[in-house]
């Protein structure tokens, strides 16, 4: 039977496959290390839309693992530090509306979560999930560095995309999310969270007529419609005191649907984990890519 | 992890400049010269039964317009106690309806590169840490740092406030920022800096290879001939230089595994402070991510206003 979030991504697939992926890569010679190349890379998503991501390259000839560092929900996907970047392609994607990709469309935050929510045709979150398939696209095909296992990983709204991400493309090898962003869960309606989520809430509170349109139009973005399509083993984290993105009950009904799934549960709110997890996440890494 | 130990045996290199003072006295006056010029708007998107909330904007240094998050409680005719909220690097300002929903009005400030205050200024992520180092008038943080001040003087012109209960925090960059505009405006009563970032420039960017520090290396290596300038006008953007001039009570919270901003050099600065001042250390986590921090800093800060801990 064909769902409302299959037909979604029937569509979103679509809209991809209207444009060309016609990846650009730049050295950045100011950013570039000694030990690995940075790029300012874009490329072309669904609408047109020109993307922007850091890619970095370690020094040598590969084919090299490479890492995708899914964008959380904020205006700034910077150049993150990780010790993995000498032994592994890193990339950092952003989506429509976040700084560098913003050339056509500005994101506000708080704000993105709901522009445009009151149709389906017009809400933003929507094509923010295919830009988030397209740079998977993108780095499969750039020409700068030979790979070989793709894993996702992110954190909230990062977390969500690195999850779909892996359920819409097979040849991702690892996911590791963290605190997965509930958005298009029924529990992300309540009120009584905090941002982002809450801006559901604030949106429902000012246009109660709206509530049902709100709750059709995210529901295709549900973590939990595409976590039983993952093949990829995941690590999942999750923070018992979470209000905020990943309610407790939403990321352990989450883990329960991934087939694969190592769900580390820890005393924290929406930063999961924090350094002890950071840890346990960059071993597992370097284990799934065989770098460790 | 770096231990206590570590962190009591480490001296920086940086020096305070002989007209610090004089630098800083001189933009102050040069701000002061400038209309506040105030615009408060009601949002009724995030405004709720317990808290209005407000986009406000204002003018700074170089006249550009400076954007916030307003707050303030719907309950109580006031004045109210005030927070002001500096931000961190990368980050927006939140709308902190949390504290308001208590009885605190919290002022979440723009500074300029952010989305709110980007018009005229926007040198991007990454990039504002290296924008105009060429000299200390250019550099990007003098203007900062004065918007961070105009937000102390936007509460102060309040009447829903009282101008006798003003505090500060923010974590990372919001930490730097706390001890620096505390340092410059006594209206500030009392702050909390988490993890504080703009501390021991020229120590830090050689310590760790993470952003954003390692923008000052990627300037370094690309302007060899420039590095001894950069460092010199750092010196006057340095929240150790800073905190000895801070009179109200202050915590700095540490992270012993802080991979973004050296626990040391955040040390540094709690050590220069010379007013009534508490260390936090935090083992076994990394920047901006102890657990405890959020609530030690909320419960903290409502002792120093004067309400009764509330458990969020």
């Amino acid at each position: 039977m064909t769902t409302s979030a299959d037909q979604f991504w029937y569509q979103t697939e679509e809209a991809l496959a209207e444009f060309p992926v016609n990846v650009r890569l730049y050295r950045d010679d100011f950013y570039s290390q000694p030990t690995w190349d940075v790029y300012q890379m874009r490329y072309t998503s669904a609408d047109g839309a020109t993307l922007f991501a850091w890619l970095s390259v370690p020094e040598g000839r590969g084919p090299f693992p490479a890492i995708i560092r899914m964008p959380d929900y904020g205006s700034v996907h910077d150049i993150v530090y990780t010790p993995l970047r000498e032994r592994a392609v890193v990339m950092n994607p952003t989506f429509r509306g976040q700084r560098q990709s913003d050339r056509v469309y500005q994101a506000e935050f708080p704000g993105l979560l709901t522009d445009g929510i009151a149709n389906p045709d017009t809400y933003v979150m929507r094509r923010v999930f295919a830009d988030a398939i397209r740079a998977i696209d993108a780095l499969s095909i750039q020409a700068q560095a030979q790979l070989r296992e793709i894993a996702l990983i992110g954190s909230g709204l990062g977390g969500a995309l690195a999850l779909a991400g892996a359920a819409r493309r097979r040849s991702i090898h690892a996911v590791a999310a963290n605190t997965p962003m509930a958005l298009g869960n029924p529990l992300s309606l309540e009120s009584g969270l905090g941002y982002p989520l809450a801006e559901l809430d604030d949106y429902i509170r000012l246009y109660p007529e709206q509530r049902d349109a709100v709750a059709q139009n995210t529901a295709d973005l549900d973590p939990l419609k595409i976590a039983d399509k993952i093949t990829a083993p995941v690590l999942l984290s999750i923070g018992i005191n979470d209000k905020s993105v990943c309610p407790l009950i939403f990321g352990e009904r989450l883990a329960d649907q991934i087939p694969n799934c190592d769900l580390r549960v820890y005393q924290g709110a929406a930063e999961g984990g924090g350094h002890e997890h950071a840890q346990i996440q960059l071993s597992w890494l370097a284990d799934k890519l065989g770098i460790g | 992890m770096a231990t206590q130990q570590d962190l009591e045996d480490f001296v920086t290199q940086v020096t305070c400049p002989d007209d610090f003072d004089d630098f800083w006295g001189g933009t102050l006056e040069q701000l002061a010269q400038i209309s506040l010029l105030p615009v408060v708007t009601a949002n009724p998107l995030r405004s709720n039964e317990d808290v209005h909330v407000f986009n406000v904007t204002y003018l700074s240094l170089g006249g550009l317009e400076i954007s916030a998050w307003y707050c303030v409680p719907t309950k109580g005719n006031g004045p109210f106690p005030a927070v002001i909220n500096f931000p961190g690097y990368k980050s927006e300002p939140p709308v902190r309806r949390d504290w308001a929903k208590q009885g605190v009005a919290v002022l979440s400030v723009a500074v300029r590169g952010k989305l709110m205050s980007s018009a005229e200024f926007n040198p991007g992520y990454p990039g504002l840490l290296t924008a105009g180092l060429e000299s200390k008038e250019t550099y990007g943080y003098r203007g900062v740092i004065s918007d961070c001040v105009r937000g102390v003087d936007f509460l102060h012109s309040r009447p829903e406030i009282d101008p006798e209960r003003i505090f500060a925090c923010g974590s990372s960059q919001g930490g730097g920022l706390t001890l620096i505009t505390s340092a410059l405006r006594p209206e500030i009563k009392a702050g909390v800096a988490g993890y504080p970032f703009l501390c021991c420039y020229q120590d830090a960017m050689s310590m760790f290879r993470s952003y954003p520090y390692d923008e000052l290396a990627c300037y370094a290596r690309a302007y060899p001939d420039e590095e001894e300038r950069m460092l010199d006008v750092l010196r006057y953007f340095d929240a150790v230089n800073f905190a000895p001039r801070i009179k109200c009570p202050m915590v700095v919270g540490i992270a012993l595994d802080d991979e973004v901003c050296p626990p040391e050099t955040s040390y540094a600065a709690y050590r220069a402070l010379t007013s009534h001042k508490e260390l936090w250390l935090f083992p076994n986590s990394g920047h901006g991510n102890a657990h405890d921090y959020p609530a030690q800093e909320r419960a903290w800060l409502e002792g120093q206003i004067g309400l009764e801990t509330v458990t969020s």
